[in-house]
């Protein structure tokens, strides 16, 4: 009645999400969009998207479809929409980059690939969002929450999206071109700040309490974090609708949120230390000590903020900012996370069947955090380079560091493949008696 | 004091019949406090971590010709509990526990390599029972494509989770 537990096709969303990652990360080495072009320029919102939904979203939607049903302890809703909606979002991502690329200039006119893309993109994510969400919501307790409110803002999300999808292909009128004009940063706020930071929340204190042997984070003192980091959103969302449609600003709004944004990033830094505190075991693995290097990005987030909002600067480095919430804190954390869920989950298929029965390795045996380490470490100084170099407006120097990242990213995906295929398990243990390898891609069913 | 109300499910056991329902029903209509007294034909070790999981401490006296009484206690409500799982008729005829283990101290996923390398030394139909932190919810596929059964909850203390698995028979 739980099923299996290992989701099919969990696998197949991290290889997806990162070669999209790989896609942006080419796109920033060869100068393409923000900082060598504008921050709204056509060829920013290529890269942005090719991160945001690309990587992010398909790697936080993969380690959805396994950790929910573990949430819970319930089957997912249906493990049969996992693939057609990765087809779906896959197709869509391609559509909008193309109709983005032909905005601007760079492909013969084609706009009506922007709301072709927007259409395949909201297929795809209702997908997500009812299989996920239908799960979630069997046990709405701690973390599923997180799930379900980042679900929400998902929709806002792509709703917006839509909106400016339709609204540049010039088929709304009026009505369109006003939001558009104005709601850019609800879009990504309900993206970025609901959809993937309340997510990785979520996921976090589980997936911290799981692997370092600590208790579960009292749920009332998670609700509070949850309520504060929706209630900024919600409010970004709501009150930013209303505030476009009555025509009035965004200041007031926007500065009500942060506010709330930063309350919530403090109650979950508390949370998280708590965690740290309580736990069993007291080595912390590599993906805990990259995690913490993110949880570092999150703060450093935090404080950069402060600062440009303080000496009014913020809108002028919007860019570097977005680029440290996007790098330092969402992509670190899912890579160190993703190193470890990859070798846990290879772990589980390949010797859960013969376990007990004759000798299995153990999770640590599956991966060399020796080697491992030296990419990580060179990724997040290369993110951290390349936020200075955005802040000081040194484009080349940014270039370097994202060549940097690169490297480092390229050597993180080699041990995570390395993990896949058991190449460190040392050979009478590395398949015993009537263990299978697992497939690279997937898993089996 | 705490009042108990009287539940005698030996007819129903007689006719080889299910009693889960009739417990569950005089559960739900238990005042605040009360407790139940459970008149059985043999031990419901089962049942044990189903009425934990509910927030109930047992115990149990047996009476003459192998019959049995359990008092079910309401204990303080402890954090929010995840339901209990199941794959077995929660009041079954279950031995005691042949093998009992405390994982709650092991670094995980040891204390999965511990339990299903127990249960595989099981003989047909006897159980064993293991402490542990957390659901074990990785757990659960690879004893039910061995063919075990399986019943677990957390204790009224909410941090220590109860797991008895059952051989095939």
């Amino acid at each position: 009645m739980v099923g299996n537990n290992i989701s099919r096709w969990t696998m197949t969303y991290f290889a997806m999400a990162l070669a999209w990652l790989f896609v942006a990360l080419v796109l920033m080495m060869a100068g393409v969009g923000y900082p060598a072009a504008g921050i709204a320029s056509s060829d920013t919102l290529v890269l942005v998207h090719a991160v945001c939904i690309g990587w992010l979203s398909l790697a936080m939607c993969g380690a959805l479809f396994q950790f929910v049903p573990v949430l819970v302890a319930a089957p997912l809703f249906s493990e049969n929409w996992a693939l057609p909606a990765l087809g779906l979002l896959s197709a869509g991502l391609i559509s909008l980059l193309a109709g983005f690329l032909s905005l601007g200039g760079r492909l013969p006119p084609a706009l009506w690939l922007l709301p072709l893309g927007a259409v395949l993109l909201v297929a795809g994510f209702s997908l997500v969002v009812v299989d996920l969400g239908l799960t979630a919501s069997l046990r709405p307790t701690g973390p599923a929450r997180f799930v379900l409110a980042g679900l929400a803002s998902l929709c806002a999300t792509f709703v917006f999206g839509a909106i400016f999808a339709f609204a540049l292909a010039g088929w709304t009128g009026p009505v369109g071109g006003f939001i558009l004009a104005s709601g850019v940063p609800l879009h990504a706020i309900a993206g970025l700040g609901g959809w993937l930071t309340l997510t990785a929340m979520g996921v976090s204190y589980r997936l911290l309490a799981m692997f370092m042997l600590a208790p579960d984070v009292d749920d009332r003192q998670s609700r509070m974090t949850l309520a504060t980091g929706a209630f900024a959103v919600g409010l970004t969302v709501a009150g930013g609708s209303l505030a476009i449609w009555l025509a009035s600003g965004l200041n007031v709004v926007l500065s009500i949120a942060a506010v709330f944004g930063l309350a919530s990033v403090g109650l979950y830094g508390r949370d998280i230390a708590g965690i740290f505190r309580a736990r069993k075991r007291r080595h912390l693995e590599l993906n805990m000590r990259m995690a913490t290097l993110s949880f570092v990005g999150l703060a450093a987030m935090a404080v950069l903020g402060i600062a440009l909002a303080a000496t009014d600067m913020f809108a002028a480095h919007v860019g570097a900012f977005a680029f440290l919430a996007v790098f330092g804190w969402l992509s670190g954390l899912v890579l160190a996370k993703l190193y470890k869920i990859v070798a846990f989950l290879t772990w589980l298929e390949t010797y859960g069947p013969v376990m007990g029965r004759t000798p299995t390795p153990r999770v640590q045996d599956l991966v060399a955090e020796g080697r491992a380490t030296k990419w990580f470490v060179l990724y997040y100084a290369a993110v951290w380079s390349g936020t200075l170099m955005l802040l000081a407006g040194e484009p080349h120097l940014f270039r370097a560091a994202a060549a940097a990242m690169t490297v480092g990213v390229v050597g993180i995906v080699r041990e995570v493949i390395r993990i896949r295929r058991l190449a460190d398990v040392a050979s009478p243990l590395r398949l015993p008696g009537g263990a299978i390898a697992p497939h690279l891609l997937f898993a089996r069913a | 004091m705490t009042e108990y109300i009287d539940v005698d499910v030996r007819p129903v056991l007689r006719a080889g019949e299910e009693p889960f329902s009739v417990i569950m029903s005089a559960l739900a209509s238990l005042a605040p406090g009360q407790g139940l007294r459970l008149y059985a034909t043999f031990k419901p070790i089962p049942l044990f971590s189903v009425m934990a999981n509910k927030g109930f401490a047992h115990s149990e006296q047996e009476l003459e010709g192998g019959e049995w009484e359990v008092l079910f206690t309401p204990v303080e409500a402890g954090p929010e509990q995840a339901p209990v799982a199941v794959t077995a008729s929660p009041f079954g005829n279950w031995p005691e526990p042949a093998v009992k283990l405390d994982s709650r101290d092991l670094d995980p996923p040891e204390p999965m390599v511990r339990i299903l390398a127990a249960a595989d030394q099981l003989g047909p139909g006897q159980t064993l029972s293991a402490l542990l932190r957390r659901e074990p919810v990785f757990l659960f596929p690879q004893l039910e494509k061995r063919g075990f059964r399986w019943l677990g909850g957390f204790l009224p203390d909410g941090a220590t989770y109860e797991l008895t698995v059952r051989a095939p028979s």
